[in-house]
């Protein structure tokens, strides 16, 4: 390298990075972090909306190296952007909307654990390589390849911390149900990747609660909020339950799938409630997938229009709090599936 | 791509090819418009009155008014193909 050139200040300056020094990629580098996966370095993946340039093997791996990931977590990184290129998911509309929701990784599985994906305390924050580095390599490829930066591409009015990096796995050790792959239908030794476009995580304490149905009214009530899109369009959300708060839920006897069912039952809000602020729009009721009647003031309007829009997991550390994320406006759905280790 | 300073161009020298904008028509009298409602609320109004306008002030012909499938996607290629074929001049509108 030449001598006289500060690597960091380079990519800092040349906008290929999210605003922190990366990892300078050198050939022996990229090659070595070729070697996490047994995909040829020229395979496309897919092209990144909306530049639509093309994601390579290597131009993934690149990415993963810059953001600091070992070799072991390119797989994750490549299995998540595989799905996240799926029209279902539409990347396309996030990265140019002026909502600042980010695609939120969870990983289930063996590997995950094998890798140190870590889902128990502080599990949404700093001081975890393979959480930090897996969604950095994503976030990355969406700006580099995909053109996703404010003033350029992006109308996000905040953006959300989650952008800096979203990824995680379940506190499994803790957990006193099954994970929310099986709960999809994969066995417990798939290795799994859901992705859901969501908000930061906003946190339900409850330490007062002693039973499921008090425990449950708080945190239904946190997943309906006014201005939140999920009362106003079909959107996706992730909860994140403490072990704390599904012991309770586990010790009364309920599942995963009933309390799964009873959150979507309990979210709501009625219409009268929503027509005082927030983005209550008439015709926006009508456009929802269930049938309501918005002239009703008596009528319930659920934050989940779907069960398949709740994604319910058991994360972070021992304590009485709940993580909750709502979902965008846009029209994206969670997408499910394997990946190569 | 490698550079002479050692380092790898992590954008591997994409780069998509420039298009050529469209020759644009200097003249409404007698054209067909179209007109392409997003589904945010209220854009098919703003196209509506948008479109009248155009005929009554400047002679417009036609309007031709489609509507996409979800304002967050990109339209399909088949209602900008068609519309391609049946209009002089095409506006996009956002409603919200």
């Amino acid at each position: 390298m030449a001598s006289d050139v500060d690597e960091f200040e380079f990519f800092l300056e040349k906008a290929w990075s999210d605003g922190l020094p990366v990892v300078t990629p050198t050939e022996a580098r990229v090659q070595r972090m070729l070697q996490g996966t047994r995909c040829a370095p020229d395979e496309v993946v897919g092209h990144i909306p909306p530049l639509l340039e093309p994601a390579t093997v290597r131009t993934v791996a690149i990415h993963a190296l810059m953001a600091g990931c070992k070799p072991d977590y390119l797989p994750v990184v490549l299995g998540g952007l595989r799905l996240m290129l799926r029209e279902d998911f539409n990347l396309n509309g996030v990265q140019g909307t002026m909502h600042g929701v980010a695609p939120l990784m969870i990983v289930n599985g063996p590997y995950a654990q094998q890798i140190g994906l870590h889902g128990g305390n502080g599990c949404f924050g700093p001081g975890f390589r393979a959480n930090a580095s897996i969604g950095r390599a994503i976030r990355l490829l969406l700006l580099n390849l995909g053109g996703g930066l404010p003033g350029v591409a992006s109308a996000t009015i905040f953006a959300t911390p989650l952008r800096y990096t979203a990824c995680l796995t379940e506190n499994t050790a803790d957990s006193p149900w099954e994970s929310l792959a099986v709960s999809k239908g994969y066995a417990e030794s798939d290795n799994v990747i859901t992705c859901v476009m969501v908000e930061s995580p906003r946190l339900c304490f409850d330490d007062v609660s002693e039973e499921p149905t008090r425990l449950l009214t708080g945190l239904a009530d946190s997943m309906t909020d006014m201005c939140s899109w999920n009362m106003h369009t079909r959107s996706d959300m992730v909860v994140a339950m403490g072990p704390q708060h599904a012991a309770l839920c586990a010790q009364a006897g309920l599942s995963w799938a009933e309390v799964h069912g009873r959150l979507c039952r309990m979210a709501g809000r009625k219409v009268r409630d929503l027509k005082g602020g927030g983005n209550w729009r008439r015709e926006r009721a009508l456009a929802f997938p269930i049938t309501v009647d918005p002239d009703d003031d008596d009528c319930f309007i659920p934050a989940i229009k779907d069960p398949h829009d709740l994604q319910l997991i058991v994360a972070g550390g021992w304590g009485p709090c709940t993580a909750i994320c709502h979902g965008w406006s846009g029209g994206s759905h969670a997408v499910h599936g394997t990946y190569e280790e | 791509m490698s550079n002479n300073l050692g380092f790898i161009d992590p954008t591997a020298g994409g780069g998509v090819a420039p298009l050529p904008l469209a020759r644009r028509r200097m003249d409404l009298a007698g054209a067909t418009v179209g007109l392409l409602d997003n589904t945010k609320e209220q854009g098919d109004v703003i196209l509506q009155t948008l479109g009248a306008a155009l005929q009554a002030r400047y002679g417009v012909a036609r309007v031709v008014l489609r509507r996409k499938e979800h304002y967050s996607k990109p339209a399909a290629e088949a209602i900008i193909a068609a519309m391609a074929q049946e209009v002089d001049v095409a506006i996009a509108a956002v409603g919200g």
